[in-house]
């Protein structure tokens, strides 16, 4: 049973490193977590107390909540009253929203949060606490109008939160532009065959141009890729699924 | 400055490990409760502190501020003899990949906010530099499961090797981090250092 679970969490670590966008990171994750229940995921670092509801976006990682929801909670600062995310701090495991109804029950706005959020339908939810290199608590929610998760479920869904909030970051990183850089259809092609084994000559018959204009389309591959010689290309596709 | 100390320079630095036995027993058995590990004499050795051992040794001034110890897997080791129940699969076992354990720093040393303290980072700092120069591409770890946002944030490729266990009351995960290049310029970047980490010599060659 739990050699399935880490099974299905390695699954989507490969999944995750094709990806290259938060919206897609989103998307991977809700996919993933479908047959749970779960319909949104929502990840960022905890503002402190006091920030400007523009400078809170800057703490989002990802957010596939209702537009409506999203604008509502950042303009009346919802974040210093949500008892999801005012528990982070205490909690270093994954902790279900219906765990906190008796911590917070006698708080008005936190009551407000959560029965409002019912009304978009975000009733339920599971929070994994995390905490950045630098110190910053964060936290990455999964939610949705009824989740059919199991305590059991949760060590899976605290690997894959970890995992997927390390990958935000990196996207959000200097490396990011590199990262999502597009190859262009020759440049793919002249890759893929390279990572078949083939010659800079060979693949120039296959693709019906010199073995200069193979050099070529591979170095500006390099480039984009950021990598420095062919095999490092190949492998670096390969991951990010730009070949296969 | 880290230095690595082994069987073959060992007599070079007997005041210096007699600070670290005491070190691991102060974090080790008094702060985290770690009761197995509780001596008479205050000097937290166990069965793995063999001549195998290698030892990173963060020193300021004579003084041992942090203590970090590599394992070759290819021998017994805490994953395989300890705590096999945290991989779920085949051991993870080769001359290229060492278990790191034993993570300490002295109180004095820790910083009060969350962040992650340099003392900490020049030991990684100088177990990469000395993994890149080795032929070692690889840790086997077991930590905290909070942590291990901290190994992907350093740029090391970390698979877990099972699901997230309890453990003494905390929430251990067992995992490789692969590390290159990219980790050890990431390391560097955060601690503002160009150079090595390491003292000068490097005896544990002709070990």
């Amino acid at each position: 049973m739990t050699r399935r679970a880490l099974d299905q969490t390695l699954g989507f670590l490969r999944a995750l490193d094709r990806t290259a966008s938060a919206d897609d990171v989103g998307r991977l994750l809700v996919d993933e977590f479908a047959a749970f229940g779960v319909s949104n995921a929502m990840a960022g670092t905890v503002p402190r107390k006091g920030t400007p509801a523009r400078q809170q976006h800057g703490h989002v990682l990802v957010n596939t909540f209702p537009e409506a929801w999203s604008r509502r909670y950042l303009a009346r600062g919802y974040a210093f009253h949500d008892p999801t995310v005012r528990h982070l701090a205490d909690s270093t495991v994954p902790f279900a929203w219906s765990d906190l109804r008796e911590r917070f029950g006698d708080d008005a706005g936190a009551r407000r949060v959560m029965e409002e959020a019912g009304d978009f339908r975000l009733r339920d939810g599971v929070t994994v606490p995390l905490m950045t290199l630098d110190g910053e608590i964060a936290g990455f929610s999964l939610s949705g109008e009824r989740l059919a998760m199991n305590p059991g479920d949760r060590p899976m869904l605290h690997l894959i939160a970890t995992y997927a909030f390390g990958h935000l970051l990196r996207l959000r990183g200097p490396a990011a532009a590199a990262r999502a850089a597009k190859l262009a259809p020759r440049e793919r092609e002249a890759l893929q065959w390279a990572a078949e084994g083939k010659t800079d000559w060979e693949i120039g018959e296959v693709m019906g141009i010199s073995t200069h204009g193979v050099d070529f389309h591979l170095r500006s591959a390099r480039t984009k890729l950021g990598t420095t010689n062919r095999t490092q290309a190949v492998a670096v596709a390969l991951r990010r699924g730009l070949i296969t | 400055m880290i230095q690595i100390v082994t069987p073959a320079n060992e007599y070079c630095f007997r005041e210096e490990m007699e600070q670290v036995w005491r070190l691991r027993h102060q974090i080790f058995v008094e702060e985290k409760r770690w009761l197995d590990l509780a001596r008479p004499d205050g000097r937290e050795i166990d069965q793995f502190d063999t001549a195998h051992a290698m030892h990173f040794l963060a020193i300021e001034a004579g003084r041992v501020i942090g203590y970090s110890r590599l394992l070759p897997t290819t021998r017994p080791h805490l994953l395989s003899d300890v705590l096999p129940q945290l991989c779920e699969g085949t051991l993870p076992r080769g001359p290229d990949t060492w278990e790191w354990t034993r993570q300490a720093v002295a109180r004095s040393h820790r910083g009060r906010g969350k962040a992650v303290n340099p003392v900490s980072l020049a030991l990684l700092s100088g177990i990469v530099e000395w993994g890149l120069a080795n032929g070692v591409r690889e840790l086997v770890l077991q930590m905290p499961t909070l942590y291990l946002l901290h190994v992907v944030q350093l740029h090391f490729r970390a698979r877990p090797l099972g699901l997230p266990q309890s453990i003494g009351g905390e929430d251990i995960i067992a995992a490789t981090a692969e590390f290159d290049e990219r980790t050890l310029a990431r390391l560097r970047s955060l601690t503002g250092r160009t150079g090595t980490v390491l003292a000068a010599t490097y005896p544990y060659l002709a070990a």
